[in-house]
C-alpha cells in the first residue's frame, strides 16, 4: 500500500518534472535562450491555478490572505496557470530578450527570479506571503470520492495524458521547419538573421511557449500537493531542472525525459544511502555536497548530457548512385 | 530633508560593503568571463576563518588580514585548478553557471559540516561613533567605511598606474590581442583572481562585521545584491561597480527610509533592470556584443 | 569509397570531422537501453533504499519501533531539526530503560530530513512511509512542510505529533494529528498581556518576513489594542540585510515604550546591535522563535550581555524548569548528554526538546494503554493518558506511567511542557510564560487567560 501511494506520487512528480524539463529544454535546449528565471513562470502557473481554486479568502477563518478566490471548477484553473504563466513570459521575454547580450540575459532573468520571491514574501496579501497558500484543493477530489492512493493514481494518468498532448506539440515544433530555425538561433544568431528570420520573434515564441508549458507544470503541482510557498520556488529550483536537462541530454526530448528521471530522483534518494551518523546537519550537509560534484563530474565529462542531441547532418551518409538534388529533398541542407 | 540626509549617509554603508566585493566581482568576470556564483561562499568562508582569528583574542585587524589572504588563496586554488580546466576542456557559458553553482553548494556544506548550523559572533569592542548632521554612525560603520575608501584607492591606483593593472584591463579588453603583445596573459589571469580574491574575502569579514552574526549561508545570500551592483556598472568595469555600489546602497536605503522596509531590495534590483534596459551594456560598460571566454 | 559519378564527387559538400565532444552517436537503442536502464535502477533504489537503519548518533538499533523526527535538517530552519532530535534521545531512553514497550519491546529514533519546503517533503514523506514500515510515530512535521505532509501522514494512520504554530490547524480535522505546541496566534496575547501589565501604553512591532514571524503579528495587534495599547511603529523587516540602520532610525523616532519582536538569529542581531548604537534599546518581548540559545546566544554578544540581559524578554509556552517531569526528563537528558546535539547544554530548558520528548513518551504510554503497537489501536489512546479523567492517576514519568496501567490504572501523564489537554481539534496549546534572558520565569498565563483574551480581543477569528 505505501509502495503503491509512493509510486503514485513519483508518477505524478515524474510528469510534474518532465514538463518542466521539456519547457526549459524548449528555452535552453532548443533556442539557447538562458532562462535562469524560469521557476517564476512556473511558480506563476501555480498561484494562479491555486487562487482560483481556492474558494474567497474571507471565509475558511481567514488565516491566509490572497487574491481571487473563485472557486472555479476543473480545468479552468490549470488552463488558467498555463496562460498566466505564457503572459508574463511573453511581458519579461519582450523586456529582456531583445536588447541584452546572453550573460547579462542570464543575471537578469536570475535577478528577476529574486525579485519575484521577494514582493511575493513582502505583499502579503496577494499570496499570504512567506508562509504560502495551503489547502488548495485537489481538483475533481470530492466528485471522484475514491482513497487517497487511488486518487493519486488517477492524478498520475492525467499528468501522463497531459504529458502526451505536450510531447506532440513540442515535437511538432522541435521536428519542424520551426524548430531548425530555433535551432539556428541557437548555434549562430547572427547567420539566422542574415538569412531573414526574425530571431526576435523566434525566440520570443520558444520563450513564451515553454514559460506556458511551465506554468502547466506548476498548476499540476500545486493541485496535487495543496500547498504552495515561496520555499518551493527560490532561484535555486531553476538550477535543479537546468542540470536535469543538462544530466540527461538537451536539445532533445528524451535527454529531457531522462533528466527529470534522474535529477529529481537523485535528489529524494539521497536521503537514504548514507546511513545515519554523526550531528543532525552532517547526512543532509553531505548529500548536497554529493549534488555538488555530480554537477561538477557531469559538465566535465559528459557536457551534452547522456542523451546528446542528434546532430544534423550536411550530407548523407549511405553512398548512393542518385544525383545529389535527387537524394537531398529539400535546398539548403540545415537551414530551412 | 533630514530623513533623506540621514537614508542617504545609511546607504553609504551599505554601498561601502557591496562596494568591495562588488569590484572584486566585477574583476573576475572582466578578465575571464567566468559568472563565478561560488563568490558569496568564498565570503563567508574567509569570514569564518576571520572568525577563528578574532575568537583565539587577536583584534579585528587580524581578522581582515586573514580573511584577505584566505579570500585569495581560495579564489587563485579555484580558479586554477578548477575553473581553468573546465574552459581549456570547452565548456561554455552555462556550464560554467552550473560549475560554479556546484563549487557553492560544496563549499557552504563543508562551511556547515565544519562549524555546525549555529550562528557566529566576532568580537567587537562597543561604542564609539560619531553624528555627522542626522545620520548616526557607529565605531564599526566608520571602520568598514574607511576600509571601503582605502580599497577602493588602491584598485583605483593599481589599475591605471600599476603595470599589473594595465594588462588586466588589457586582458580584459581583448585577451589574445593582449597576448600578441606579450601579455602573459596566464600570469595576468591568477594575478587577477589572487586579487579579487583577497578583495571577496575582505568584503566576506566586512560584511559580517556589519551583520554581527552569521552562518553558513549568510555570503551566498548577499551575492545577488553585488552581481547586480556589478551589472549595473557595466562588467569589468571596477569603477563602475564603485559607483554602481552606491547607487544601489543610496536607493536601498531610501526605500526602506521612505516605504515598507521590505521592498528595499526589489528597488535596488528594479534599478539594474531598468538601466539595463536603457544602457544594455551597463553604466560605464565598454564592450558590447559577444565575447568568447579567452 | 563509394562509386559516384566522378563529375559530382568534387562538387560533394566536405565531409565534417568527427570530434570527440560532438557525440554522433544517435539515440538509437543504445540510448534507450541506457534511460531504461536508469529508469528501473532508479526505482529499484527507490523501493528498496537502504532506509538508514535506525538508531541514534550512537548507532542504537532500531529493534522493531522506530519514532521519526521529520523536519528540516538542511537549508534556513536546519535548527528545528536539531531540536527534534534533542528531545526524542533522551524520550528513547527514557522508555527503553523504562521498561520498553509492552514488556519489553525497546525503541529507536531516526531522522528524515524534510529539507523545508513542502515540494520536496511530500515525496520524501511518502518515501518514509514506504521504507520504514517498523516506524510508528512521527515527531514533526515543522511549519515549513506541515500542511502537504500531515495529511499523507494522516492517510498512513501514523499518528504525528507536529511542531508547528500553523493557524491553519487550529480547527484541525486529521485524528492522527496532535499538537502539544501552541499556534503562533497564542504567543502573541501572551505578550500583549505582559506588555499591559508592566503598564506600557506605546508599542513598537517590528518583525521578520518569515513564517513564524507573520503568524504572531495579527493577533498580537487585536490584542494588544484590545487592552488599551497603541502601535507607533510597525516594521517588517527583509531577512539577512547587511544594514538596518533606516528600519533603526524609523522605529527610533517613535519613541516607543516597549518593541514587540521577531526575526530569524542574524537580522536580530544585525538589527538589535545598530540599534542600541544608534540609539540605545528599549524593553524588547520577543516570541518563542527568540527563545532558543541559538537566537539569545548571538543576539546577546552583539549588543553586549549586559544590555542584552536588561531589556529582553521572551514568551514561550510554559516549561517548567521544576518538578517532578523536569526531574525526569533532566535524568533522561543527563544519561544521555554525549549524544545530544551541540552544545547539549542549550537543551536542557528548551521547550521545543520538551515537546520532543514528551510526544514521544505520550506514544509509547497510548501503546502500552492500548495493549498494542498497531498505530490505528494506540492512536485513540493519545487522549486516554493524558486526560483528567476522574481516577486517573498522575504520572512524571514514563517508567511511574507504565507501572501503574501495568497495575490497571488509568494515568494522567503531565509532561515537561506540563498539563496536556486535548481540545476536540487534537491541540492542547497550554499556557504561556515570560521568561528573561537567562531563561528565568518571570510571569506565567493559563491557557484560560489565553483564550478569554482571544475571545474578547477577536483575535479568535484568526483560525
Amino acid at each position: 500500500m505505501a509502495l503503491s501511494g509512493y509510486l503514485a506520487t513519483s508518477f505524478v512528480y515524474l510528469g510534474v518534472y518532465v514538463l518542466a524539463c521539456w519547457a526549459m529544454n524548449l528555452q535552453y535546449g532548443v533556442t539557447g535562450i538562458y532562462n535562469l528565471a524560469f521557476i517564476i513562470f512556473q511558480s506563476a502557473g501555480a498561484y494562479t491555478a491555486a487562487v482560483l481554486s481556492l474558494g474567497p479568502s474571507s471565509q475558511n477563518s481567514s488565516f491566509q490572505q490572497y487574491i481571487g478566490g473563485y472557486r472555479l471548477p476543473f480545468p479552468l484553473p490549470i488552463l488558467a496557470g498555463a496562460v498566466v504563466a505564457g503572459v508574463l513570459s511573453l511581458v519579461v521575454g519582450l523586456v529582456v530578450l531583445r536588447r541584452l547580450r546572453s550573460d547579462y540575459q542570464a543575471i537578469v532573468m536570475l535577478t528577476l527570479s529574486v525579485m519575484a520571491s521577494l514582493l511575493v514574501i513582502s505583499a502579503v496579501p496577494l499570496f499570504n506571503g512567506p508562509a504560502g497558500l495551503s489547502l488548495v484543493p485537489q481538483p475533481l477530489a470530492t466528485t471522484f470520492n475514491v482513497s487517497p492512493v487511488t486518487y493519486s493514481w488517477l492524478y498520475g494518468g492525467f499528468c501522463a495524458g497531459l504529458c502526451l498532448i505536450v510531447y506532440v506539440f513540442v515535437r511538432r515544433i522541435t521536428s519542424s521547419p520551426l524548430g531548425r530555425a530555433l535551432r539556428t538561433v541557437r548555434e549562430n544568431d547572427a547567420a539566422a538573421a542574415a538569412l531573414g528570420k526574425n530571431v526576435n520573434a523566434l525566440r520570443l515564441f520558444s520563450f513564451v511557449a515553454g514559460g506556458a508549458i511551465a506554468g502547466l507544470s506548476g498548476a499540476l503541482l500545486v493541485g496535487y500537493i495543496g500547498v504552495w510557498a515561496p520555499s518551493t520556488w527560490g532561484y535555486a529550483e531553476t538550477i535543479v531542472v537546468l542540470t536535469a536537462v543538462i544530466i540527461g541530454g538537451s536539445g532533445n526530448d528524451a535527454g529531457a525525459f531522462l533528466g527529470a528521471l534522474l535529477v529529481p530522483v537523485l535528489i529524494v534518494q539521497g536521503s537514504t544511502f548514507i546511513p545515519q551518523f554523526g550531528p543532525p546537519e552532517l547526512v543532509p550537509a553531505l548529500q548536497w555536497i554529493l549534488i555538488g560534484v555530480l554537477g561538477l563530474v557531469f559538465v566535465y565529462f559528459w557536457p551534452r548530457g547522456i542523451i546528446p542531441e542528434r546532430l544534423r547532418r550536411f550530407a548523407p551518409e549511405r553512398p548512393t548512385h542518385e544525383p545529389l538534388l535527387g537524394a537531398e529533398r529539400s535546398g539548403s541542407p540545415t537551414l530551412e | 530633508m533630514n530623513t533623506l540626509v540621514q537614508a542617504i549617509g545609511f546607504g553609504l554603508v551599505s554601498a561601502a560593503i557591496i562596494a568591495v566585493a562588488a569590484v572584486g566581482f566585477t574583476m573576475q568576470f572582466g578578465v575571464t568571463n567566468i559568472l563565478n556564483l561560488a563568490y558569496g561562499d568564498v565570503m563567508t568562508a574567509s569570514a569564518y576563518i576571520g572568525y577563528l582569528v578574532n575568537n583565539a583574542g587577536l583584534s579585528i585587524a587580524y581578522s581582515l588580514v586573514v580573511g584577505a589572504v584566505v579570500g585569495g588563496a581560495l579564489s587563485l586554488a579555484l580558479n586554477r585548478y578548477l575553473f581553468r580546466r573546465y574552459i581549456r576542456h570547452g565548456t561554455q557559458l552555462f556550464g560554467m553557471i552550473v560549475v560554479t553553482l556546484s563549487v557553492a553548494v560544496i563549499i557552504q556544506n563543508i562551511l556547515l559540516v565544519s562549524f555546525g548550523p549555529s550562528f557566529f559572533v566576532y568580537r567587537i569592542p562597543l561604542g564609539g561613533g560619531i553624528k555627522l548632521g542626522p545620520a548616526r554612525f557607529s565605531g564599526v560603520q566608520l571602520v568598514i567605511m574607511a576600509i571601503a575608501v582605502v580599497t577602493m584607492a588602491l584598485v583605483h591606483v593599481g589599475l591605471t598606474r600599476t603595470r599589473l593593472g594595465k594588462c588586466m584591463r588589457a586582458t580584459a579588453c581583448d585577451a589574445v590581442l593582449a597576448q600578441t603583445c606579450g601579455v602573459f596573459t596566464d600570469r595576468v589571469v591568477d594575478a587577477a583572481w589572487l586579487l579579487s580574491g583577497m578583495l571577496c574575502g575582505l568584503a566576506g569579514v566586512v560584511l559580517v562585521l556589519s551583520t554581527t552574526a552569521f552562518q553558513s549561508t549568510t555570503g551566498s545570500e548577499f551575492l545577488i545584491l553585488i552581481v547586480a551592483a556589478a551589472m549595473l556598472g557595466g562588467v569589468g568595469q571596477a569603477h563602475g561597480a564603485m559607483i554602481a555600489a552606491v547607487i544601489v546602497g543610496v536607493i536601498t536605503s531610501i526605500t526602506a527610509a521612505y516605504s515598507n522596509p521590505s521592498y528595499q531590495d526589489i528597488a535596488g534590483f528594479g534599478v539594474l533592470v531598468i538601466v539595463l534596459l536603457w544602457r544594455p551594456r551597463g553604466l560605464f560598460g565598454k564592450v558590447e556584443g559577444e565575447r568568447g571566454i579567452p | 569509397m563509394a562509386s559516384r559519378s566522378p563529375s559530382k564527387a568534387d562538387k560533394r559538400p566536405p565531409r565534417t570531422h568527427r570530434r570527440n565532444d560532438v557525440a554522433w552517436r544517435t539515440p538509437t537503442s543504445r540510448s534507450i537501453l541506457i534511460a531504461a536502464a536508469s529508469a528501473v535502477a532508479a526505482l529499484v533504489l527507490a523501493a528498496c533504499g537502504s532506509g538508514s537503519a535506525g538508531g541514534g548518533a550512537s548507532g542504537k538499533p532500531t529493534g522493531k519501533l522506530t519514532f521519526v523526527t521529520f523536519a528540516p535538517f538542511s537549508g534556513p530552519d536546519a535548527a528545528f531539526g536539531a531540536s527534534k532530535v534533542a528531545g526524542i534521545i533522551p524520550a528513547i531512553y527514557a522508555i527503553d530503560h523504562g521498561g520498553g514497550i509492552l514488556g519489553d519491546t525497546k525503541v529507536g529514533w531516526m531522522e528524515s530530513d524534510s529539507r523545508g519546503d513542502p515540494a520536496d517533503a511530500v515525496p520524501i514523506a511518502q518515501k518514509l512511509l514506504l521504507t520504514t514500515p517498523s516506524m510508528v510515530g512521527i515527531i514533526g512535521p515543522t511549519s515549513d512542510e506541515s500542511t502537504a505532509t500531515v495529511p499523507i501522514f494522516n492517510a498512513a494512520h501514523i499518528p504525528t505529533f507536529a511542531l508547528t504554530g500553523q493557524i491553519a490547524f487550529n480547527r484541525n480535522t486529521y485524528p492522527y494529528f496532535w499538537r502539544i505546541t501552541p499556534p503562533d496566534n497564542d504567543v502573541g496575547l501572551a505578550m500583549a498581556m505582559y506588555a499591559h501589565a508592566r503598564g506600557y501604553t506605546s508599542a513598537a512591532m517590528v518583525f521578520g518576513t518569515d513564517i513564524g514571524a507573520t503568524g504572531a503579528v495579527p493577533s498580537l495587534l487585536k490584542a494588544w489594542q484590545h487592552l488599551g495599547g497603541k502601535v507607533v511603529a510597525n516594521e517588517s523587516l527583509p531577512l539577512d540585510q547587511s544594514s538596518y540602520q533606516s528600519e533603526a532610525a524609523k522605529v527610533a523616532a517613535a519613541h516607543p515604550q516597549v518593541i514587540f519582536f521577531e526575526a530569524d538569529a542574524q537580522t536580530s542581531a544585525t538589527y538589535l546591535s545598530e540599534l542600541n548604537q544608534m540609539h540605545g534599546l528599549v524593553p524588547f518581548i520577543g516570541t518563542d522563535g527568540t527563545t532558543v540559545p541559538s537566537w539569545t546566544g548571538p543576539v546577546a554578544k552583539a549588543v553586549g550581555q549586559a544590555t542584552f540581559d536588561k531589556y529582553y524578554v521572551g514568551a514561550q509556552p510554559y516549561a517548567p524548569t521544576s518538578g517532578p517531569s523536569f526531574d525526569a526528563w533532566k535524568a533522561a537528558f543527563n544519561a544521555v548528554r554525549s549524544q545530544e546535539p551541540k552544545p547539549a547544554s542549550q537543551w536542557l530548558d528548551s521547550s521545543f526538546a520538551f515537546a520532543g520528548y514528551d510526544g514521544a513518551i505520550i506514544m509509547a504510554l497510548a501503546m502500552d494503554a492500548a495493549k498494542s503497537t498497531n498505530t490505528k489501536v494506540f492512536n485513540a489512546f493519545v487522549p486516554k493518558v493524558t486526560s483528567a479523567s476522574p481516577g486517573a492517576v498522575k504520572v512524571y514519568s514514563y517508567a511511574a506511567g507504565r507501572r501503574a496501567l501495568a497495575q490497571g490504572k488509568q494515568i494522567q501523564y503531565v509532561g515537561a511542557t506540563g498539563v496536556i489537554a486535548f481540545d476536540q481539534y487534537h491541540n492542547s496549546p497550554g499556557g504561556f510564560e515570560i521568561i528573561n534572558s537567562k531563561f528565568n520565569f518571570i510571569t506565567a498565563y493559563t491557557a484560560a487567560q489565553i483564550g478569554a483574551l482571544s475571545v474578547a480581543s477577536g483575535a479568535t477569528n484568526v483560525g
